[in-house]
């Protein structure tokens, strides 16, 4: 009997965009006759876990620190789930996150077993791929491979990118927008965002408007709905603050749309196969976590700066906010076919291939767009195996040139057995 | 040039894993053939390599000590040059060679060759520095060589693999030795996903399984001999004469396809031939050019498989007589001298020159007098040198015998030293 675990510690988004790597090891066990997948989540969101996961055992840890846990609580609590975790024996443990509680989890288990970021004998490491995409990260407009898409190749066999979500489709319960992310910055502030939500709710044709946030975002939401046509704002239900994980899920799957930035919300909206226009800007890049699956809509700022560093501070005035108040992208947005959008702003319809997640220009101008793609035909050749016809093999070596060292030359294959007698 | 000249060969081997085998079996035959190999040993360095993962260092930083460790084994390579002056540097796949040290090689003229033993497919790695050897000898045909020369690597050889009859060799066992290794239906190798699912389902025939990596599959686990355990290449030798029938199943990553398709034949195809063991093999594309339909019994399926398994079971002489063809096919085709005298012309076919810089030199025997010329007439023979070696070449093989010299090699070593201090 195959049994996996998977380490996720970090929040909602990255929770949903687990979905490949999980599904896939499900599916491998289903083949194999049988088997276990496992999933250890911060405990805040482990019923989340288990509603989207049913198949998955969940375990929950403090991972987060939740108000009022105080260390020696929280190493009880950890002691008590780590203790069932060592008890059972992986085929394979997956530990998706850059993070020294993720690494300090993943020594409790063989080193061979270790897949992503690993520990062993108090020495951190990360497989190769994962080595790799960090050499990737240092060109992100140039390169562009889906987050959920490096989980899932930590797998020999992932799942095919088309079954990992439902094709999106309306459901019948009107627009949604969620206010904010984790980081403000990706967001758009009320006078901007408000003639983009009267633009998409005038042409979904829907009849309900709902405000999705967390309590912090309500005095945003109040301050949105004060700057809306009085008929939209009539329609407003604002459900800042009164929902909880399951609440939101409920929200999100019945809408017909999702307006949204990079959040986690958006990733739930893929999860149903609900539509989602994105809008991406600052550190936000379509390419690595826009929403997976078909039928979906990102409007990514693509001015030279973008996409930006999150940690270091903006000396440019956010100008990737003004691309999106511009009458041209508005225009567009009401679907317009004759709409000029604005310099630094590309519109992006998602879609999958081989290696993943795709967003495809339909919109705009790219200027990272042949070098993304000579990037992606690179990494299915390292990733799937594909056979490169038709590819820019002068432009691939290049790649290679620059993104492979000798460490990965001088190691064996992946999914070899060291010192294996083939 | 080749056939006549007594080359001197460096030959670089990985610090571990399934193409350190090969590159001794390269060292060996190219000794065979009569030129001066030295070896260098990266598999020394792989106890330190090793040693940088129980640093406890940030990952960030343990990468960048492995890759500063590998310029160094790198730059030992080049000393090696340096002091060997080889004609050729012969590479394994995954030798610890950086492109650095490979550009000065370059720059320096010494010509180098990689056998790249790997599935260009799923070890892609090949696109930084296939351009950086002057010639690169692959188990794959088209599209491979097509790839290679459009990222600058114009002198790609197939050259498929093979086996060393000294080694590889058809043995009288005991019935102790046939009991320990023997079984009905035999298996040799590591517990791939997709031979793992195959030999589920051969469950009602006398399969044994000898190899590592298949803990974890209860259904296999009384299959499998020696506690799955690594299996040294002298009993690998040992269970290919004890089988009855040795299957070989090429390997895949993937456990979708049992019988993976796929176009490169694996070593332990040449090796069990050569071995004159039966065996049934999984189909490969490259296989009908390398064995005949009489030499080799292949199957495409699970039911082709259970079906030849049973038929072969009950027909000993059918059995021996494929096994005989086919070790006659290859020890005349298939040997990795064979391979070696290949590559050494296509070297010499791609570059006319090669091997330049020689000064005339007076074959050593000319300049020795009696009775130290026919005591080293007797030395060439034991190192495998020509009776026309050249002195340096003869003092190249002297200097890289292993243990304390005799008499006689050490008296060569002196008379060296002499001549540079002194001349003459």
């Amino acid at each position: 009997m195959a049994r996996f675990l998977v380490l996720q510690l970090a929040r909602l988004g990255d929770l949903v965009q687990t979905r490949r790597l999980l599904a896939g090891l499900n599916a491998k066990a289903a083949a194999a006759g049988g088997g276990e997948v496992h999933l250890a989540v911060d405990c805040s969101l482990a019923g989340l876990a288990a509603r989207l996961y049913p198949f998955a055992q969940i375990h929950g840890l403090p991972a987060h620190g939740a108000a009022g846990l105080d260390a020696g609580a929280a190493a009880s609590q950890a002691r008590a789930v780590l203790g069932e975790l060592a008890a059972l024996a992986f085929d394979r443990v997956y530990t998706l996150n850059f993070s020294p509680l993720g690494m300090a989890i993943a020594a409790m288990f063989p080193p061979e077993v270790q897949r992503g970021y690993r520990q062993f004998a108090g020495q951190t490491d990360k497989d190769t791929l994962l080595r790799l995409v960090f050499r990737i990260a240092r060109d992100r407009r140039g390169s562009g491979l889906n987050l959920a898409d490096i989980w899932a190749h930590l797998d020999d066999e992932p799942l095919a990118p088309a079954q990992v979500n439902p094709e999106a489709a309306p459901r019948g319960g009107g627009l949604g927008v969620a206010l904010a992310g984790r980081a403000a910055r990706r967001s758009l502030p009320p006078e901007i965002l408000a003639p983009i939500v009267r633009t998409v709710f005038r042409r979904s044709g829907v009849t309900r408007l709902v405000l999705l946030g967390t309590a912090g975002q309500a005095g945003e939401a109040r301050a949105l709905v004060r700057k809306l046509d009085p008929a939209v704002a009539a329609s407003c239900v604002d459900a800042t603050g009164k929902t909880d994980l399951f609440g939101l899920c409920e929200a999100v799957a019945g809408l017909d749309r999702l307006l949204t930035p990079d959040t986690g919300a958006m990733h739930l909206a893929a999860y149903y196969g609900v539509p989602v226009t994105a809008f991406f800007l600052s550190s936000a890049w379509c390419h690595e976590t826009g929403p997976y699956g078909l039928g979906h809509e990102v409007w990514q700022a693509t001015l030279p700066c973008s996409p930006c560093l999150e940690s270091a501070p903006c000396e440019r005035g956010h100008v990737c906010r003004l691309p999106f108040a511009d009458p041209g992208f508005l225009r567009a947005l009401a679907g317009s076919a004759k709409a000029i959008l604005p310099p630094g702003l590309a519109r992006f319809a998602t879609d999958c291939d081989a290696l993943g997640a795709a967003c495809r220009l339909v919109g705009g101008e790219d200027a990272s767009a042949p070098d993304r793609q000579a990037f992606r035909a690179f990494a299915a050749r390292r990733l799937v195996g594909a056979d490169g016809d038709g590819t820019d093999l002068a432009r691939e070596r290049e790649l290679a040139e620059r993104l492979y060292l000798e460490t990965d030359w001088i190691l064996p294959p992946p999914g070899r057995p060291l010192r294996g007698e083939g | 040039m080749a056939g006549k000249t007594t080359l001197r060969v460096l030959v670089v081997l990985p610090m571990y894993g399934g193409s350190l085998p090969v590159g001794r079996y390269c060292a060996s035959a190219l000794a065979q053939l009569g030129h001066v190999v030295e070896i260098f040993e990266a598999p020394e360095f792989y106890g330190a390599f090793e040693a940088l993962k129980t640093l406890r260092v940030t990952s960030d930083r343990l990468e960048y000590l492995e890759n500063s460790f590998l310029q160094v084994i790198s730059q030992a390579i080049c000393a090696k040059v340096e002091t060997f002056g080889p004609d050729l540097v012969l590479a394994l796949a995954q030798a610890p060679l950086s492109r650095q040290a490979l550009k000065r090689l370059r720059r320096d003229g010494v010509k180098t060759a990689m056998w790249f033993v790997e599935d260009f497919r799923l070890f892609t790695y090949w696109q930084a520095f296939a351009p950086y050897y002057d010639v690169f000898a692959v188990i794959q045909k088209d599209p491979f060589p097509d790839r290679l020369a459009a990222v600058g690597q114009p002198n790609a050889l197939y050259l498929p693999m093979a086996a060393d009859p000294a080694v590889h060799r058809p043995l009288e066992l005991s019935a102790v030795e046939r009991r320990t290794y023997g079984a009905e239906v035999s298996f040799m190798g590591a517990g791939y996903p997709n031979r793992r699912a195959a030999f589920a389902q051969l469950l009602d025939f006398g399969l044994g399984i000898f190899g590592s990596d298949w803990d974890g599959d209860a259904a296999l686990a009384g299959r499998v001999r020696f506690s799955g355990r690594r299996i040294t290449t002298e009993e690998a030798v040992r269970i290919f004469n004890a089988a009855t029938i040795n299957l070989n199943l090429h390997s895949s990553i993937s456990a979708r396809e049992c019988v993976p398709a796929g176009d490169f034949v694996n070593p332990r195809t040449f090796e069990l031939a050569m071995c004159g063991a039966f065996q049934l093999v999984s189909d490969r594309t490259y296989l009908p050019e390398l064995f005949a339909d009489d030499e080799l019994a292949r199957f495409g399926s699970m039911e082709a498989l259970r079906e030849k398994l049973a038929y072969f079971l009950a027909h000993p002489e059918e059995r021996a007589d494929y096994a005989a063809r086919a070790r006659a096919r290859a020890l005349a085709e298939h040997t990795y001298a064979h391979r070696m005298e290949r590559l050494l012309a296509f070297v010499a076919e791609r570059f006319p020159e090669w091997p330049g810089g020689r000064e005339e030199e007076q074959a050593a025997l000319a300049g020795l007098p009696q009775p130290l010329r026919d005591e080293t007439a007797q030395l060439l023979r034991d190192l495998s040198l020509p009776a026309d070696v050249t002195f340096p070449d003869l003092i190249a093989a002297v200097r890289g015998r292993q243990g304390r010299l005799t008499p006689l090699e050490t008296s060569l070593l002196f008379l060296d030293e002499w001549q540079r201090q002194y001349g003459g």
